[in-house]
């Protein structure tokens, strides 16, 4: 059973479609991972998923049931972490873990107890005392998480948890969700960091423009650009039109055309030495031609036209 | 919930207390301030005699008249003249031992009586003695105008009456003097002393209830000014005290709170709770204050402590509402201070209702917490009888009432999307 099943979500802001039928689902000790750029409509999704937004239209269940049937026992099994901090900066580490512990529903040793645990685990015992305010950009961002942990939740809404924060820290913070992935807790994880999706989610969602364009795993992704690898061709192109070269479009597949530049993918399994040679004869000047493996991006700019980093 | 929400408000409110100590003190410097500008201590009496200096330098009959008016009669319960030299009344108001000082000039009677030139007394005010100055200038131009009305009505006796003043006694012109003022003045009279029966009425009801001596009997003027104050200022407190429900939204963490709990109730109870437990500390200090410094005995404690808390609970929920009708903060903080000036206005806070226009006064004040507040606490003062139950009780309900409604707008506003 799916702890997390959005079926056709949707959200409309006046004119605009902030999200437009959405639909996927997570498994226990599963990282899903949400990926687009800012404004793709990430957070509304989350939003809605959290009750903190009503969809139009759509539905979201979790742990089987409806989520709007019974709004606060949905709740009580999910945790969100805020893409913005939403934590207490005059109270320490130990006072803000504690008082959200209280607000999930502990009781008051239970959220001691529980805090303790939760600051060993991020690391920040030793300053478990100091007000928030003092922390670094980092330790913020780990008790900003840590705040949505104190019940334990099944279901865990990550929205953009590792925004402006360097890199260790970012490390340090996407161990920690692997380690409550291998505790057997659901994760929602939306991000515009093409990289930590790769490396983190076991299978990813695209969205642009409020729509899921695709999902799967990575290489049922990279899948769909044809196979591993794709031909990156920079050469003079002038007026030249790839409908105009003999039997190209059959054998190869356009992922993006730029000014001096072509990304392709071979149709089918061929062999890349011929595809090199077929690409090298082309009625162009051609300047250089490299082999790389697809990444998320380029999957991206074959399923948006541009590019995650623009 | 409730307890956990308030407890870290405290704790917040420990952590950075200059805010909370700024709602704090200033209702402390405002009740100083107004004690200042309204003489300071009243040890004798709500505002205490007023000390000045007559330097009569005409030293005649008039000027003996006119000295002798200042000390007796009503006038010796509020005003305690004293005689001297010019050098040393100047010497003793710069001293600040002297609230004004009036001269009456050299041949001030002689120029009045025979009109040959314009005649003028002397004022010299102490501006350090705030209010008292002011008295007496009103006081003084009381005995202009009496002047200049028996000298547009006695005019032509006004020889007679010099002879008299120098000394050249005939007791038979005297008597036709004395006798012809006699009836000018009886015809006179009703414009003399008009009948005042509102007035009349409020002395008896002091007079029959306390019993106890001159400081409690006597009507205080503070303790009709404080109240409306209090109520008008209590309410920019909350405003103040209640932008921290604002700080909660900027910050996301209502929304965090929201994600975790479907209702709003407890959070939105648990900040008015707070600007409550603020605005009780703040009325505490004005009515505190205002006890120790203008003398003011509050002839029902309980029932204005029960007020108190009634319009703080309802000042605290109207802007927990308003912090939920107005999505932004800084338009959120014009609208409350507008809420405030006019529920203060209109309530009667600022100026007596009775000045207020019709329709407002018969239809609209009526209907008004402040109004509820400020006329009861009013109206206790003149009777320790006077009904406060109903009151207290319609403002605590309303409370109720405006934090149910401002939960249930930050939760309809959430689901819109207006909040996130």
């Amino acid at each position: 059973m799916s702890l997390l099943k959005t079926d056709h979500l949707s959200k409309t802001f006046g004119a605009i479609h902030a999200v437009d039928s959405v639909s996927f689902q997570i498994e226990a000790g599963e990282i899903y991972g949400l990926l687009g750029p800012n404004g793709a409509g990430k957070t509304t999704t989350i939003s809605m998923i959290c009750g903190l937004l009503k969809p139009d239209a759509g539905e979201v269940i979790v742990a089987g049931g409806p989520f709007w049937s019974d709004p606060q026992k949905a709740k009580s099994i999910m945790g969100i972490v805020p893409q913005e901090l939403a934590i207490y900066e005059e109270l320490t580490g130990r006072e803000n873990l504690e008082f959200w512990g209280r607000v999930a529903g502990l009781k008051s040793g239970e959220a001691k107890t529980r805090t303790t645990e939760l600051l060993e685990a991020l690391s920040l015992t030793d300053r478990a005392k100091d007000a928030v305010k003092n922390y670094s950009g980092g330790m913020k961002r780990r008790i900003n998480l840590g705040c949505a942990l104190l019940h334990r939740p099944k279901l865990l809404l990550l929205d953009e948890p590792t925004v402006g924060i360097d890199p260790q820290a970012r490390l340090n913070i996407l161990e920690f969700i692997r380690g409550l992935r291998a505790s057997g807790t659901a994760i929602l994880y939306t991000t515009h960091y093409l990289e930590e999706a790769e490396k983190l989610c076991d299978r990813i969602g695209i969205i642009d423009h409020g729509r899921l364009l695709a999902e799967g795993t990575l290489s049922q992704l990279q899948e769909r650009l044809g196979g591993d690898r794709v031909f990156v061709l920079e050469a003079d192109f002038g007026n030249a039109s790839v409908e105009a070269w003999d039997g190209f479009l059959q054998r190869f597949r356009v992922i993006q055309k730029a000014e001096g530049q072509l990304v392709v993918a071979a149709i089918g399994v061929r062999d890349p030495a011929e595809c090199l040679r077929e690409l090298l004869n082309l009625p162009i000047r051609v300047e250089n031609v490299t082999l790389k493996r697809p990444s998320l991006n380029d999957v991206f700019l074959q399923l948006t036209g541009r590019s995650l980093r623009e | 919930m409730l307890r956990v929400l308030i407890a870290k408000d405290l704790r917040r409110a420990w952590r950075n207390p200059l805010p909370w100590l700024i709602n704090i003190i200033v209702p402390l410097m405002m009740t100083a301030l107004v004690s200042l500008a309204f003489g300071g201590k009243s040890s004798g009496g709500p505002m205490g005699r007023i000390t000045f200096a007559i330097v009569d330098e005409d030293k005649s009959r008039l000027g003996d008249f006119l000295k002798g008016a200042a000390n007796q009669g009503e006038s010796g319960k509020f005003l305690n003249p004293v005689f001297l030299e010019r050098e040393e009344a100047l010497r003793q108001i710069n001293s600040d031992k002297l609230s004004a000082v009036i001269i009456i000039p050299e041949h001030f009677m002689l120029n009045y009586l025979t009109g040959r030139q314009q005649v003028s007394l002397e004022l010299i005010k102490n501006p350090a003695q705030s209010i008292h100055p002011a008295v007496l200038e009103e006081l003084l131009g009381a005995v202009v105008i009496s002047l200049n009305a028996v000298s547009r009505n006695f005019q032509s006796e006004f020889p007679d009456w010099l002879d008299v003043f120098e000394g050249k006694e005939d007791f038979h012109r005297i008597s036709v003097l004395v006798e012809r003022a006699g009836k000018k003045l009886e015809a006179a009279n009703n414009y003399l002393y008009p009948p005042l029966i509102s007035y009349e009425k409020e002395v008896r009801a002091k007079e029959s209830t306390t019993g106890k001596g001159a400081s409690d009997s006597g009507f205080n003027l503070f303790a009709f000014i404080l109240p409306g104050m209090a109520g008008m200022f209590l309410l920019f407190l909350a405003s103040n005290a209640m932008t921290d429900l604002h700080r909660e939204l900027r910050f996301r963490t209502l929304e965090r709170y929201h994600t975790l709990q479907e209702r709003l109730f407890p959070f939105v109870a648990g900040k008015v709770v707070f600007t409550f437990v603020v605005l009780l500390i703040c009325g505490g200090i004005m009515f505190g204050g205002g006890t120790i410094m203008f003398g003011i005995h509050w002839r029902n404690p309980f029932a204005t402590v029960a007020l108190i808390f009634g319009y703080a609970g309802f000042a605290a929920g109207l802007m927990s509402l308003l912090v939920a009708i107005m999505p932004d903060e800084r338009r959120a903080s014009a609208l409350n201070t507008m809420a405030g000036m006019m529920l203060g206005i209109v309530g009667g806070c600022a100026f007596p209702i009775e000045g207020m226009p019709a329709f407002l006064r018969e239809h609209v004040t009526p209907l008004l917490p402040s109004f509820w507040f400020v006329s009861t606490v009013r109206k206790l003062q003149f009777n320790p009888e006077t009904p406060w139950m109903s009151p207290a009780l319609k403002m605590a309900a309303l409370s109720v009432i405006l934090i149910a409604l401002a939960a249930l707008l930050f939760g309809r506003q959430f689901k819109k999307g207006l909040r996130t």
